[in-house]
C-alpha cells in the first residue's frame, strides 16, 4: 500500500498538537510564577526564566520540524551522520536546562563507530526533545536519581543513539501504551513523568518520519530510550 | 504553618518553596505520594498542597493512603494543579467529601501572591484543638 504522508499528517498532529499545548502550559507557569517572585524580591537575575523559555521554544520548533517532515518527506535528504558528534551537541543544548533540573547529564561514546545514514536536523531535534522531556522526568521520580546519559553502543540492528538514566520503569510496553493513549490521556506515561511526556512523542514522531523508531533500549546498567540508525557502509571504505 | 508541598515539578517546587518559606511557613517538599507519606508522618504538617498529577501513584492514591490514617483526618488539603476543574466532573465531590479537599486552585492561573493569600486562611491544626 502506498504511504500517503499529506493524509496522514493532519490527523497526528491534531493528537500531537493537543499534547504539545498542554506541555507548554508547564514552562509558562514556571516564567509566571519565576517573574512574579523577581518582581516580589526585587531580584533581577533573569537566566532561569531565560532557560525555560529556550527550552519551550525548542519544543515548538521540533514539533513543527516534525510535522514538516511529516507532510513533505522530500525534506528528508539523508546524510552522512557522526553520531557522537550529534550526542555532543544534544548535550549541548540540553545543558542549561539539565542545570535547572538539578539533573548531571553525561556522554557516553566508548570504542569508534562508522557514520551513519541520517538526516542530522532531525535526529538532533529528536534526541533534544527527548532529553528534555526525560530531564523534567527525573527529578519527580519516588527515588530520583539526576543522572541522565547522553550514548551510543552498537547494537544487532545497527547503531544506537540515546539517552539513559537509571529509571527501569522505561519499559517498550510503557512507552507502547503511552503511544496509544498521547493526546488523548492527562499522563500516557505514567510511570515515567508527571507531564504529558510531549517532548516524547515529538521525538517519536520525528523519528517515524525519517523511517526510524523510537526503541527502549539498555546501555550497560542504565535505561533509556533510543533511535537505532545503519551504518553507512560507503563512507567507512573512503 | 508546616506545610506539606507535593510538587512533582522541580523548578516549580523550588519558587512555590521560596515564596511560601518568605511569608514565614515551615514547608516540606515532596515529588511523589510515597514520600509525601513517609513525610506527612515524620513532619506533621498542619496543611497539605497537593499536585494530582504524579509519578507512578496519582495525588487521589495519595489522598486515600493519607486519609486512612485517623491523625491525619482533619488535616485540611489544598488542591493546586495542573488539572482544571472542568474535568473532574462528579469526582469533585468524593474528593471534597470523602477525601476532605478543603480549596482548589488552578495551577497554571494562581499567581504566588494568591496561594499565599489562600495558605494563610488554613488555621495551625494544633491551635483548633482546645
Amino acid at each position: 500500500m502506498q504511504r500517503q504522508p499529506a493524509a496522514l499528517a493532519p490527523f497526528l498532529s491534531e493528537q500531537l498538537l493537543l499534547s504539545v499545548a498542554e506541555e507548554l502550559k508547564l514552562p509558562l507557569t514556571q516564567i509566571a510564577r519565576k517573574a512574579e517572585q523577581l518582581r516580589l524580591t526585587g531580584e533581577t537575575d533573569l537566566s532561569a526564566i531565560q532557560t525555560t523559555a529556550d527550552n519551550a521554544l525548542k519544543l515548538l520548533d521540533s514539533y513543527i520540524l516534525g510535522v514538516q517532515l511529516r507532510l513533505q518527506p522530500e525534506q528528508l535528504a539523508p546524510e552522512s551522520v557522526s553520531v557522537a558528534s550529534v550526542l555532543y551537541d544534544t548535550g549541548q543544548q540540553l545543558d542549561a536546562l539539565a542545570k535547572s533540573y538539578g539533573v548531571a547529564l553525561e556522554l557516553s561514546v566508548t570504542g569508534r563507530f562508522g557514520p551513519v545514514l541520517a538526516h542530522r536536523r532531525g535526529l538532533q531535534a529528536a534526541l533534544v526533545s527527548l532529553g528534555a522531556s526525560l530531564i523534567e522526568a527525573l527529578p519527580a521520580q519516588e527515588n530520583p536519581q539526576l543522572k541522565l546519559q547522553l550514548a551510543t553502543h552498537r547494537c544487532r540492528y545497527g547503531i544506537v543513539a540515546g539517552l539513559y538514566s537509571e529509571t527501569p520503569s522505561l519499559t517498550n510496553q510503557a512507552l507502547q501504551r503511552g503511544r496509544q493513549l498521547a493526546g488523548r490521556s492527562r499522563q500516557p506515561l505514567v510511570n515515567l513523568t508527571h507531564t504529558n511526556g510531549a517532548g516524547v512523542f515529538v521525538a517519536d514522531t520525528i523519528l517515524r518520519a525519517m523511517n526510524l523508531r523510537l526503541r527502549t533500549s539498555r546501555h550497560h546498567r542504565l535505561y533509556g530510550l533510543g533511535a537505532v540508525m545503519q551504518p553507512n557502509y560507503q563512507m567507512q571504505l573512503i | 504553618m508546616r506545610i506539606l508541598l507535593i510538587e512533582p515539578d522541580y523548578v516549580l517546587a523550588e519558587t512555590y518553596f521560596k515564596a511560601l518559606a518568605a511569608a514565614g511557613h515551615r514547608l516540606v517538599v515532596c515529588a511523589g505520594a510515597q514520600s509525601a507519606v513517609l513525610a506527612a508522618d515524620q513532619h506533621k504538617p498542619d496543611l497539605v498542597i497537593l499536585e494530582l498529577q504524579l509519578v507512578e501513584h496519582s495525588g487521589i492514591e495519595f489522598l486515600y493512603e493519607f486519609r486512612s490514617y485517623p491523625e491525619w483526618q482533619n488535616i485540611p488539603v489544598l488542591l493546586h494543579t495542573v488539572v482544571p476543574l472542568a474535568e473532574f466532573n462528579t469526582s469533585w465531590e468524593l474528593l471534597e467529601h470523602e477525601l476532605g479537599v478543603r480549596r482548589y486552585l488552578y495551577k497554571p492561573h494562581t499567581r504566588l501572591s494568591e496561594l499565599i493569600e489562600q495558605v494563610a486562611q488554613f488555621t495551625p491544626v494544633a491551635s483548633e484543638t482546645p
